[in-house]
């Protein structure tokens, strides 16, 4: 730990900032390993549980032939997702946020926000240390926040619900392009280029006659050519 | 679903595990917390920083989250609340797990709305959607120390790549998912739009008058306005 945190700018990267911030961003990286596998195989095991106590103690066995059917059915319809997703979002999660998000879920529509929106208060850059911290505060907070509210609503039932305005349950059928305009917008203040850039590919992609599932792996490959190439050419 | 498979699908067992898997949710969330405060001094963030970034994911997550819950009570109807809770707590989305109940469902021979939605249907559906979800958190336990790895081979050969990597990579997915959203309707793109542009307008002044907290507010602000603008042409 270092005595004097001051004197570490905030936004190096690792290869050029101290020994020390290397040392404890090692650390956490072991650490957030360790409690990571533990949660998520804990959970896996988990997993089997419901199911196992269906067929077995209640005696409910559809038969392995509707379970497999069922589990066919499934990796066909999103199976390539299984891979595909913790590859794409990886970069912008880093180590720890990979852990949390794939455990909680939601992740374009509310711990990528969350993350970003807590690097971009406190001014860290994409891809420092400080950044990748941030985003650990912002998606750990936010799915706290979620599994309480999904629990009081569940709880709760149906009379929360009932007591929203009508007016704010319509407006909420457009909160998807409102959180995913506003991510965009977050980028797009400092690098409007790159912001239309990636709005563009978006588009291009979206009406290409590719399988649908991977269009976004597509879209991201893609945008991280162009800007990789475009800060080529700036150097 | 029929009322005996109601009864099942809302019993005390699967109560239970639900908070099981709630709990572990909670735990990690917490457990991470603590080591990533723990090392935040290190790498020269300073407590207010912390406590900005924690206030920040606070703030944001409040309108996610209830959108969020919205759906969420369409599933409860479908499937009863303990199976709801542990799916939609963990790794899935509400389309994503409607659409996987409903194989599970058809896998059995039956549709999840119909009067034959059986404990045996009920228990493929279980089957389907624990194990199907299941996918995600094997691959993530199993490669995200490799793809740390990589990260680190990529950084000791050029540190500055994963930093234009790691925003392109954000650009493009959320480049998708707007226009995704915003070719649904026209609504839906002043949705998106009003969001974006009310967004960058509310970062530019919260740099320009050094108003910090702003930012902090900033996800949520821009949400509300575009689902504001949206909501207000539908009325005309």
């Amino acid at each position: 730990m270092s005595l004097n945190p001051e004197k570490v700018t905030p936004d190096e990267y690792v290869s050029r900032a101290g020994a020390e911030t290397t040392n404890s961003m090692e650390i956490f990286h072991n650490r957030a390993h360790f409690w990571g596998r533990l949660t998520l195989f804990t959970l896996i095991i988990m997993c089997f549980i419901p199911p196992i106590y269906m067929s077995f103690i209640l005696d409910a066995h559809p038969g392995w032939g509707a379970i497999f059917t069922g589990l066919v059915g499934y990796a066909g319809f999103i199976g390539i997702m299984w891979i595909l997703e913790p590859i794409t979002y990886y970069p912008t999660l880093g180590i720890a946020g990979t852990y949390l998000a794939f455990l909680t879920g939601n992740i374009a529509n509310m711990c990528l926000p969350c993350s970003v929106s807590a690097q971009k208060a406190i001014g860290a850059k994409s891809g420092s240390r400080k950044a990748e911290l941030a985003g650990v505060f912002g998606i750990a907070i936010a799915s706290l926040v979620n599994i309480v509210v999904i629990v009081l609503i569940i709880l709760g039932g149906t009379y929360i619900l009932s007591i929203i305005p009508p007016a704010v349950e319509d407006a909420f059928a457009f909160v998807l392009p409102a959180i995913f305009g506003a991510v965009l917008g977050q980028f797009a203040y400092k690098t409007p280029l790159y912001g239309g850039i990636a709005l563009a590919v978006g588009m291009i992609v979206l009406f290409s006659p590719i399988f649908s599932l991977i269009k976004i792996v597509v879209c991201v490959v893609i945008t991280i050519a162009i800007i990789l190439y475009l800060e080529k050419q700036k150097d | 679903m029929s009322n005996e498979t109601m009864n099942i699908a809302n019993s005390a067992p699967l109560w239970i595990m639900a908070f099981i898997f709630v709990g572990i949710v909670m735990f990690q969330a917490i457990v991470f917390l603590r080591i990533a405060k723990k090392s935040a001094p290190g790498i020269g963030m300073t407590s207010k920083e912390v406590k900005t970034a924690i206030r920040t994911g606070f703030i944001s997550s409040i309108g996610p989250s209830f959108a969020i819950a919205i759906i969420l009570v369409s599933l409860i109807a479908l499937l009863g609340s303990p199976l709801t809770l542990m799916r939609i707590g963990i790794i899935g989305s509400a389309a994503t797990e409607s659409a996987a109940a409903e194989i599970g469902a058809n896998a059995f021979g039956v549709g999840l709305n119909s009067d034959n939605f059986s404990i045996s249907a009920f228990t493929t559906v279980v089957w389907t959607m624990c194990l199907g979800g299941m996918g995600w958190l094997l691959f993530t336990a199993f490669f995200t120390k490799s793809l740390g790895n990589t990260q680190k081979k990529i950084e000791k050969k050029n540190p500055k790549i994963m930093a234009a990597v790691s925003s392109a990579a954000m650009l493009g997915a959320f480049g998708y998912q707007a226009s995704d959203q915003m070719v649904l309707s026209v609504t839906h793109t002043i949705a998106g739009l009003a969001a974006l542009s009310s967004m960058v307008l509310i970062m530019l002044i919260a740099d320009k008058v050094n108003f910090a907290w702003l930012k902090e507010w900033a996800l949520g602000i821009a949400m509300v306005i575009g689902m504001a603008s949206a909501y207000f042409t539908t009325l005309f």
